[in-house]
């Protein structure tokens, strides 16, 4: 549970986040991992893979070393990245990449010198709000929604391969959704040495809502359910407990985990515009202010 | 990508990419290529790169692996070759180009997946390593799909195109938005579009989009040609090759 504020260009916004994990009505172990670093506004998920405790290994494995890698950068800008950076990209979504990068090898590395993790992975999605800008690093089938103005929209691409069929016009989006190929992932962190993560920046608006989840929530509950529980639920951390909720009541065949993460526009009126420049002089370059 | 396609009696069974992980051949289920015949052992044979070179490995197997005409314990392997277990042969394609094994991975998963539960955790794992050979090649195939371009037919923006590559573009007057728009009156965050697995989906803001005229009674997929109307502005949708 988190509640601070970030106050910029003007715009002075309050930012709560919550999350939930469950394992479901079937599965006997949680192989879902997250993290929420109130500090940084750093919000991480994974969904592991591999027989017995490996998923859970995993998926705790790639949250930790995103959010450790992350944290570092925060205390030295000048810490080494990993992976390729490409042009164009803001510092937050450099170490982040930088940080699924160093996951992808951690799991893999740990994988190659036990032979009883062989064939371990995770998904790794993880959304950063810095400012106005959101930095969002994905691998694998988890994703990451953005509820604006009522409307649902996905941030990630699915590197399953029905999804991969479904933008190659092979198969439709209802066909996909009845596939019993879902489980079939294209990318993943730990399969591979090295591994192409996708990054994404958004900017963002006051009353946006982000939803990271695992693909537990998504392949139980229906996007409009999503949104309608998202809208109806205005407590972060309720809203994410009432999301696990929904896809546990549709059958739960998986685990399941969100994190909701509300940004809202402080109360408008002379007492708080007061407040409001109080805070940035305060903060001197304005740029955040955590509570 | 390298792939091994198991034949009998030139029917093709099942292929398989050769990835980073040796591709384990034998008649448990539990290998890479199952070859279900009594003349073949339980781990016969396995084929993996070793210095940028495939190799053929017997696992002690009680009939043997020939290459080609030749029994033999470990042996190189060439684009064209035939592996032969038992009355089972295997053609290894060591060259071939990746839409073709594209294709083959998707036949190569498929039977595995409807012999078995998903929840399988085993079958999962060799899937993994599967797919993720698999998506070696796919991933970085992202150029093949087409990206739009929106362009402004009318009305005040900062430029007169914009090319559709994030997976979020906003049209309003904010610093945030994407397509911005400039004059009076103009709200912060007019309308976006999303870019979906099947496209790219026009959605409200504090507007409600026109697209061709009619207004959108939800987030809306566009096609080729798309006008699109809002606040103002008159975009045009445009999907070029």
């Amino acid at each position: 549970m988190e509640l601070s504020a970030l106050a910029s260009r003007g715009e002075s916004l309050q930012i709560a986040s919550g999350g939930a994990t469950d394992v479901g009505m079937v599965r006997t172990n949680n192989e879902d991992s997250y993290q929420i670093v109130p500090a940084l506004h750093l919000y991480v998920l994974a969904d592991g893979m591999g027989g017995e405790a490996h998923g859970e290994v995993a998926s705790s494995l790639a949250v930790e070393t995103v959010v450790k890698h992350c944290l570092e950068g925060q205390e030295n800008p000048s810490a080494p990245l990993n992976g390729e950076a490409k042009p164009g990209l803001s510092e937050k979504s450099r170490r982040l990449a930088s940080a699924v990068h160093l996951a992808n090898q951690k799991v893999f590395a740990s994988a190659a010198q036990h032979a009883e993790q062989r064939g371990m992975g995770a998904t790794l999605t993880a959304a950063w709000i810095d400012d106005m800008n959101l930095s969002v690093g994905h691998v694998g089938d988890s994703r990451v929604y953005l509820l604006r103005t009522g409307v649902l929209q996905q941030l990630t691409s699915d590197h399953s391969l029905v999804a991969e069929q479904v933008r190659r016009g092979i198969l439709t989006a209802s066909e996909a959704e009845s596939s019993t190929m879902q489980n079939v992932l294209l990318r993943a962190l730990g399969t591979q040495p090295q591994v192409e993560v996708d990054i994404e920046q958004v900017g963002l608006f006051p009353s946006d809502i982000l939803l990271l989840c695992s693909d537990g929530l998504t392949r139980m509950v229906t996007e409009p359910e999503i949104a309608g529980a998202l809208q109806s639920e205005p407590d972060a951390q309720k809203a994410a407990e009432k999301l696990v909720k929904l896809a546990n009541e549709g059958g739960g065949v998986d685990n399941v985990t969100a994190i909701v993460v509300s940004l809202k526009p402080e109360p408008k009126g002379w007492f708080s515009w007061l407040r409001r420049g109080a805070h940035k002089s305060a903060s001197g370059n304005g740029t955040a202010g955590g509570h | 990508m390298a792939k091994l396609s198991l034949m009998f009696e030139n029917k093709l069974v099942k292929e398989v990419p050769i990835g980073s992980k040796p591709v384990r051949i034998g008649r448990s289920p539990d290998n890479d290529l199952v070859v279900d015949n009594l003349a073949v052992s339980n781990d016969h044979a396995r084929v993996y790169f070793e210095s940028g070179r495939l190799v053929v490995e017997d696992r002690g197997s009680l009939n043997g692996t020939f290459v080609n005409d030749l029994r033999v314990e470990r042996a190189t392997l060439h684009d064209g070759d035939s592996i032969w277990i038992g009355k089972h042969h295997i053609k290894v394609d060591s060259i071939g180009d990746a839409p073709l094994q594209y294709q083959s991975a998707k036949k190569a998963n498929a039977p595995m997946i409807n012999e078995t539960m998903v929840l399988d955790t085993k079958v999962r794992r060799e899937m993994l390593s599967q797919a993720a050979a698999m998506g070696e090649r796919t991933q970085f195939a992202a150029d093949r799909i087409k990206v739009p371009t929106i362009v402004v037919l009318s009305g005040k923006t900062d430029s007169k195109e914009y090319i559709l590559t994030n997976k979020l573009t906003t049209i309003g007057k904010s610093a945030m938005a994407t397509i911005k728009l400039k004059g009076w009156f103009k709200p912060p965050m007019a309308a976006q579009i999303n870019q979906r697995d099947d496209g790219y989906y026009v959605g409200s803001g504090a507007k409600v989009p026109a697209v061709n005229g009619v207004a959108i009674p939800g987030p809306t997929r566009l096609n080729d040609g798309d006008l699109i109307e809002v606040a103002g502005i008159r975009l045009n949708f445009i999907v070029r090759e």
